[in-house]
């Protein structure tokens, strides 16, 4: 449906163009921040463009937040992998295979969606102690997966009840273990589903801060968001470093969103709306 | 072999999802601060941690704040999400481009939202320079309670309005088109359409967004935490931030559990009388 009728569809992308600007445009001030000098950024008249472009700006940034880029990277990839492994079959099986209490599951499933992340960070920070998971990449992933478990699993479900079961009773016709039939025919069919739900599953923990401060207190452990949460604070604000640092936390969710925003977009809406 | 298929996940569910919110709850009936902890046992003392939590006038302005915070973030997020999803029903070129850009404050970690914010709220930041122009003095957004609280709401509205939108994009298009060509045959203008066919025929979304930014507001903590941290002196906490507090600064583990559960309480009510003024 049309709001505009009498206007013809140019001034309507003029319209949207013009809004999505007016939105996105805390990006632009973050963006062009991170190529100035304080004094700039806060002068007392605003400055749309770094008259100097401070590179220096973002290669001291990388350079002090790649040790912690990289603990990211391991975090997430490892969280998001684990999720998929722990929440595929599942997924399958509760909504093809019918095992009994796959109703208590799901629900549960839901409810932990309910609950505060105070609710895991407490009693996980008391029991990790103990066992000595505490400030160790193991721990964190574990931890960030009770984020992304109840999620994944909702979301996966939708993507498998779509599944045409008639090409898994062929396979099974002709011979395949249950097993053989789910590697071969179930995760090639549902791979939108799987993709999505893996990238969703990365972002998660890449942008977590709750449990990562919680849990890893050794410096050369921590990951991106908590060395950028630190830089505030503790002696005034170093903006030279946090817009960069900013912009950088941001570049993978940019990347997906730019590269996968129809599955994202069928992602969410098929969970919401089913 | 449905079982083996679910075993895994089953597993860590009970060890990681279950054991932590039945130890939660536990916790909270147990005398659990820096001395017990250390020494390993803490012993039950029935509802003192609640008794503690209920007499502090910093949680109860947390309670109001949850709910204020929740409330106002809904109203935007919800209307912002509900006007842009109108437009978008429109079919216009660099439509798919504008819909993916605007995923994206939604999709960016929280941290890179509130940092953000920190900088245009700042004394000498944007917000202040733009009224600068316009002849306002500086105004200290964040150093002052009364403007830090609706800083944190606005910086919330930025993050959550995309998933609105696209849900109720995706709602709308759901939508037979038939139904509205029958009511502008019948001569019924732009405006009359959305109030009598898209706003009921799009309950039952509304319904689950709603409910959903219920329950996702009430849990917002790194925003505030960076934002604010929930200051200056604690007028600006969420109950999820002031839980933290309790738990990670004061090392109070029992108090700060019983903070949590009052909190899934009252995501509770907040549901619950969503559903009742549906049904009034």
């Amino acid at each position: 449906m049309n709001p505009f009728e009498a206007l013809s569809r140019w001034w309507i992308t003029a319209a949207a163009v013009v809004i999505t600007a007016i939105l996105l445009s805390p990006f632009y001030w973050v963006l062009l921040g991170s190529f100035m000098t304080p004094a700039e950024l806060f002068a007392t008249h605003i400055v749309l463009i770094p008259t100097h472009w401070a590179v220096g700006n973002w290669s001291e940034a990388w350079t002090r937040l790649w040790p912690h880029v990289r603990n990211s990277l391991i975090v997430s990839a490892a969280t998001s992998i684990g999720t998929l492994l722990f929440t595929a079959p599942t997924a399958y099986s509760v909504n093809w295979l019918k095992p009994r209490g796959r109703q208590a599951l799901f629900s549960f499933m839901l409810v932990t969606q309910m609950l505060p992340a105070i609710v895991f960070v407490i009693p996980l920070f008391i029991v990790f102690s103990k066992i000595n998971l505490v400030n160790t990449l193991f721990g964190l992933i574990l931890a960030d997966m009770t984020f992304t478990i109840p999620f994944a699993l909702i979301m996966l479900s939708a993507y498998m009840k779509d599944l045409p079961y008639e090409l898994v009773e062929a396979a099974l016709v002709d011979g395949a273990s249950q097993l053989r039939a789910f590697f071969m025919v179930v995760l090639p069919v549902t791979l939108p589903g799987l993709i999505t739900v893996g990238i969703f599953s990365f972002l998660i923990p890449w942008g977590d801060l709750i449990f990562a401060l919680s849990l890893i207190t050794e410096g050369g452990l921590q990951p991106l968001t908590l060395e950028l949460y630190k830089a505030v604070g503790q002696y005034g604000i170093d903006w030279a470093f946090l817009l960069p640092g900013s912009v950088l936390t941001a570049i993978p969710a940019v990347l997906f969103v730019i590269g996968a925003s129809r599955f994202i977009l069928a992602g969410v809406t098929r969970g919401a709306i089913k | 072999m449905p079982y083996l298929f679910i075993l895994p996940c089953v597993l860590f569910c009970l060890i990681l999802l279950l054991y932590p919110v039945i130890y939660s709850l536990t916790l909270s009936f147990r005398q659990a601060t820096v001395d017990t902890f250390v020494s390993g046992d803490m012993p039950f003392n029935g509802l003192t941690q609640y008794q503690a939590a209920l007499a502090d006038p910093v949680f109860w302005r947390a309670v109001i704040d949850t709910v204020l915070f929740a409330f106002f973030s809904i109203l935007f997020q919800f209307s912002i999400g509900f006007l842009l999803a109108l437009l978008f029903q429109a079919n216009f070129p660099l439509k798919n481009v504008c819909l993916a850009l605007l995923l994206i404050p939604w999709v960016s970690p929280v941290l890179t939202a509130a940092n953000i914010f920190k900088g245009l709220f700042n004394e000498a930041g944007p917000i202040n320079q733009i009224g600068h122009l316009i002849g306002l003095g500086p105004i200290p957004w964040l150093a002052n309670p009364a403007y830090a609280f609706p800083a944190t709401i606005v910086a919330n509205i930025w993050i959550g309005f995309p998933f609105n939108f696209i849900l109720l994009y995706a709602g709308m298009r759901s939508i037979p088109p038939d139904v509205y060509e029958a009511a502008r045959i019948d001569g019924a203008h732009y405006w009359q359409r959305v109030a009598k066919i898209t706003l009921p025929m799009l309950k039952p979304v509304s319904v689950a967004v709603l409910m959903l930014g219920t329950i996702y507001t009430v849990k917002v903590f790194d925003l505030v935490w960076i934002m604010t941290g929930g200051g200056p002196a604690n007028a600006t906490h969420l109950l999820s931030t002031y839980a933290y507090q309790v738990g990670f600064s004061l090392l109070n583990f029992g108090e700060a559990a019983a903070i949590a559960t009052l909190m899934v309480l009252l995501v509770l009510l907040l549901n619950l009388v969503q559903l009742l003024l549906r049904r009034a």
